[in-house]
């Protein structure tokens, strides 16, 4: 969820109804200058935010306060690379568990294992991310190395609904990762069942809740939450 | 003897989950006003964009697809320049995949026959495309006529205007061929109405065909660079292997020339992916000096901006050409796979000035009969200088390139060059 979305105080309502309804894992997405992955949605939400919004580590702590779950955070490393050092002593100070930088296997894959070691050395989990267009010896290089799951976006960008198979994606790749599995960006309720039967452990929702919010606001969303959790427990 | 279904393939291959590193995705630019990635939704067929990112190694060929490659006269041969080998005095064995064998006369074909298949799964019943020089839009006109469709075709207006012949064949085969800027897109209305001189280019001329998609909603099939584009080549290089087994050649030098990349990566990579052939040389225009010049960025594969970025090898989406008579190696770019894999060294470049490929294809011609396009002349040019290497170091090589077409409809410009140059 983007940290402050759509105001600060429908957004808590929103974490800490999603843990309720059986959420394992928050991951809160900081908006950052670009969103180089992220789909028209995200993209607007950041805008809102970003207007919205005044101390993000002030909501942050807040978050955190109000959740018992695992919160990961979502943001590109090219934001945060001049001052990484002070932004992961931050998040670690505040007990976040993790970071995932989408374009650290991307476009930092020459010295991923630098910014890896940097994550870990300030005591934070370090997941990482992979796409279809990740070759098949990375992802069994770094798969075990992420912390928590591996996670899976399938498609090119969050939210926009680009035709793909996702069961064959998660097929191609489930043999070569020893980790637990989650897929993400663009699902449909259908994607859902179909990758979880392909072998995926979990799947991230991010875009859905947005426009559940949007449009018809917080209460909407979280019952989106417990549809969602219904369709996992299907499987359990 | 080996029949023609057993040499064509059943899959086609993608080299991306082989890759040395990951293949940065298509993005859209920062601040989008909207999402180029959701307009390959509207505009391309759905089964071609399902194929563009669902990153799989293989993937099965339809049957009644396959139908049509074997009715066009796939496989294409690979044959040996054993007179071009004399001539060189060189150990080194020289074979060609002649993409030139196809009706429509290039490599073009092989991508616009699966887009124009799917698009007819899909229902679609007219398909819209832009052509430079014409090759493209040749390929179009047939694939979808091949498919009972309808065909649009924007052909770049200095194009139209001095290459009657291409504008003729598509006609033939049932397409409408507009002279761009036209005056049946708002786009090119505009532009005439500033200049109704305007020569066009290739940019308008896409953009007026994937307007012309949108208003009328007709799909609209893309000519090279796009990872889906390399994934329908890749028959040319399966075959080549195949070709090649059943000769009993292990080849150490493949060779193709490089406008977006499309018939060098469905030509070469096949072989990189099943670590066969020793060194992969992609050739450029020295006039076009992408590989010596370009940067490896995130750019537009457009010249209008409005298909997503991807990160590739690029001279930038305004560089304008000089007027070369190479058209399909006037490209600002080349395919984001065949980028990674020149920067990652597994492919090495070479770039040629137009008058040193004008005496590589004229020996071609006078010692193996077939005319080549100027484009594919420029990977003879390279195979000469490979095959003089081999001689020098004694070498007895195989050196295997992709003729990707003939240049039979490129004669004008042949006779330019002989004016000029001899």
């Amino acid at each position: 969820m983007t940290l402050g979305y759509p105001d600060e105080e429908n957004f808590i309502k929103f974490i800490k109804g999603a843990e309720m309804l059986g959420s394992d894992i928050m991951e809160i997405g900081i908006p950052p200058k670009y969103a180089k992955y992220d789909g028209p949605v995200i993209r607007k939400s950041y805008s809102i935010v970003s207007k919205r919004v005044k101390d993000y580590l002030a909501l942050l702590k807040l978050a955190r306060k109000e959740l018992t779950i695992p919160i990961v955070i979502l943001t590109y490393l090219e934001e945060f690379e001049k001052n990484l050092d002070e932004f992961l002593e931050e998040l670690k100070s505040m007990e976040i568990d993790g970071v995932l930088f989408p374009d650290l296997l991307i476009d930092y894959i020459d010295n991923y294992e630098d910014y890896y070691k940097r994550i870990k050395s300030h005591g934070l989990k370090a997941v990482l991310f992979v796409t279809p267009t990740v070759p098949d010896s990375i992802i069994s290089k770094v798969s075990h190395l992420s912390d928590i799951f591996l996670y899976y976006g399938v498609r090119p960008t969050t939210g926009v609904p680009i035709p793909i198979v996702p069961s064959a994606l998660v097929r191609r790749v489930r043999d070569l990762v020893r980790n637990k599995l989650v897929v993400g960006f663009g699902l449909s309720t259908d994607d859902i069942r179909e990758v979880i039967l392909a072998g995926a452990d979990g799947v991230a929702i991010g875009t859905a809740y947005i426009e559940k919010i949007e449009k018809e606001g917080v209460s909407s969303a979280l019952e989106l939450v417990r549809g969602l959790r219904g369709i996992l427990d299907e499987f359990s | 003897m080996v029949k023609n279904d057993e040499i064509f393939p059943s899959f086609w291959y993608n080299i991306i989950p082989d890759l040395p590193k990951p293949l940065p995705p298509p993005r859209d630019p920062p601040d989008a006003e909207f999402s180029r990635i959701d307009l390959l939704r509207t505009i391309m067929p759905k089964e071609v964009l399902r194929q563009q990112f669902t990153v799989e190694r293989y993937i099965k060929i339809p049957e009644e697809l396959r139908d049509r490659y074997l009715t066009i006269g796939r496989p294409t041969p690979l044959m040996r320049a054993k007179r071009l080998e004399e001539y060189l005095k060189t150990p080194a064995k020289i074979y060609f995949k002649f993409e030139g064998a196809t009706p429509t006369g290039s490599h073009k074909i092989n991508t616009a026959l699966a887009q124009a298949y799917f698009s007819h799964e899909e229902g679609i019943e007219h398909v819209v495309t832009e052509t430079g020089a014409g090759q493209w839009g040749t390929a179009v006109a047939l694939a979808a006529t091949m498919f009972n469709m309808k065909s649009t075709i924007f052909m770049v207006k200095v194009s139209y205007e001095q290459k009657p012949m291409r504008k003729a064949i598509m006609q033939l085969y049932g397409a409408d061929v507009f002279p761009s800027p036209s005056d049946v897109t708002e786009i090119g209305k505009k532009i005439l109405t500033e200049n109704p001189n305007h020569p066009g280019s290739l940019g308008i001329a896409m953009s007026e065909a994937i307007r012309y998609a949108l208003d009328h909603g007709y799909k609209y099939l893309v000519g090279s660079v796009l990872d889906v584009v390399i994934l329908h080549q890749s028959v040319i290089g399966l075959e080549a292997m195949k070709q090649l087994e059943l000769l009993g050649e292990e080849p150490d030098v493949l060779i193709g020339c490089v406008g977006g990349g499309s018939n060098f990566g469905g030509f070469a990579f096949p072989f990189i992916g099943h670590k066969k052939g020793k060194r992969f040389i992609a050739v450029g225009s020295e006039e076009v000096p992408k590989f010596s010049r370009g940067e490896y960025k995130y750019d537009y594969p457009d010249s209008a901006g409005l298909l997503p970025l991807i990160k590739m090898i690029t001279l930038g989406k305004d560089y304008v050409p000089p007027p070369i008579y190479s058209g399909g190696l006037r490209y600002h770019g080349a395919a984001p796979t065949l980028s990674l894999l020149i920067k990652e060294g597994i492919i090495e470049w070479r770039e040629y000035t137009e008058k040193e490929i004008y005496y590589a294809a004229k020996l071609f011609m006078q010692t193996q009969g077939i005319v080549p396009a100027p484009e594919s002349s420029h990977a003879i040019k390279a195979v000469i200088d490979e095959a003089i290497r081999a001689r020098n170091q004694n070498e007895k090589e195989v050196i295997v390139f992709n003729l990707s077409g003939h240049g039979l409809l490129d004669l004008t410009n042949y006779e330019s060059m002989m004016k000029r140059w001899g």
